[in-house]
């Protein structure tokens, strides 16, 4: 039995994190099953917190999210023997969780997707940043002042691609390239989700700033 | 001259701002842009308000971590898929041979017969 954490803090991690990934010299063809093991908990089972984070905003539930992160640990381990050692591992654990959402738990949500009206939320976006010209810095504080729970909501509520974007840009500092390769897109496509997802991620946090009346006017 | 329109401007002006940009010719044709232009750096700092403002928010507020059940399972179902592919692995072939002497004396025969040696052979389990 690997160890395991007893106790509620979610230290798993044994070595250090990229760096010394780097260094150490990996010979996928000599090393024995039991290795390749040894060396997956110990580069890999450090993201699961960020795994299930970003999980909770692709499911946008806690179930699913743990299915989710279970599945995405089961795959990449049987895999783990594709990932080229010296490589981006978060990137291919994200690509891997991302893969799985999309082919196992969107599959059962029927909601209208995004596509097809891309370019009028475009549009919506940008006649929107053209009339809220209110003092910008004050509404900036108001944003900061919302509680954390109505950011994620404000999240869950836009379009699936473009909470994924916006989630792999801003929380996890991905760039355009990586993302491309993790939900598999051109990059262009990538860089205007994750403009359209700030906009409308914007506006939404905006009208509960208003509607708790931290930002006055609007309609 | 790099000059670049104000609507050239705006289409990179995302990547510009999250320091996506790597073809260095358009990095800098955009940078002399927004040297001469008011407008494109009022849009850019409206813009790079709101990506900063985004990421402070979701940076904040998105960093759960995963329940001890979860760690749990996930160690568990490691753990049973190492041992599968384990004992996918230990699946064990001994061929022996074996060494038979045969000795007659006075019309008395006596047979002996010895393992001379043996191979152990381990090969994945399809």
């Amino acid at each position: 039995m690997p160890s395991k954490p007893k106790n509620e803090k979610p230290e798993l991690t044994v070595s250090e994190p990229a760096a010394g990934g780097a260094l150490v010299r990996v010979d996928r063809e000599k090393e024995s099953a039991a290795e390749r093991s040894k060396r997956f908990e110990r580069d890999a089972l450090q993201y699961m917190n960020q795994l299930y984070a970003a999980a909770l905003r692709y499911t946008r539930n806690p179930d699913d999210a743990h299915d989710l992160v279970q599945d995405t640990y089961a795959k990449a381990y049987t895999s783990f023997h594709q990932f080229e050692p010296g490589t981006n591992l978060k990137a291919w654990l994200y690509r891997v969780l991302t893969t799985t959402f999309i082919n196992t738990y969107r599959k059962d949500q029927r909601r209208p997707q995004t596509s097809d009206n891309e370019a009028e939320d475009w549009q919506l976006a940008e006649a929107a940043s053209h009339t809220s010209d209110l003092g910008k810095s004050a509404e900036d504080v108001a944003l900061e002042n919302l509680p954390d729970s109505d950011i994620k909501r404000a999240l869950h509520e836009i379009p699936e691609e473009f909470r994924i974007a916006v989630y792999l840009a801003d929380v996890e500092g991905f760039s355009y390239k990586e993302i491309a390769d993790i939900v598999d897109v051109p990059a262009g496509t990538v860089m205007s989700r994750l403009h359209r997802g700030r906009k409308q991620l914007r506006e939404k946090l905006t009208e509960y700033a208003r509607e708790l009346g931290y930002v006055k006017g609007g309609n | 001259m790099n000059s670049i329109s104000c609507s050239a401007c705006g289409e990179w002006l995302i990547p510009f701002i999250d320091n996506q940009i790597e073809d260095s010719a358009v990095f800098n044709a955009i940078a002399f842009h927004l040297q001469d232009c008011a407008n494109c750096r009022e849009q850019l700092e409206i813009e790079r308000r709101t990506i900063t403002v985004i990421r402070a928010l979701l940076t904040r507020s998105c960093c759960e971590t995963a329940p001890v059940t979860l760690q749990e399972q996930i160690a568990h179902e490691l753990h049973r898929l190492e041992l599968e592919q384990l004992a996918g692995f230990t699946q064990t072939e001994i061929i022996r041979s074996y060494r038979r002497t045969e000795i007659t004396i006075d019309g008395e025969t006596q047979i002996e017969i010895e393992t001379s040696h043996e191979i152990r052979r381990d090969f994945p389990q399809i």
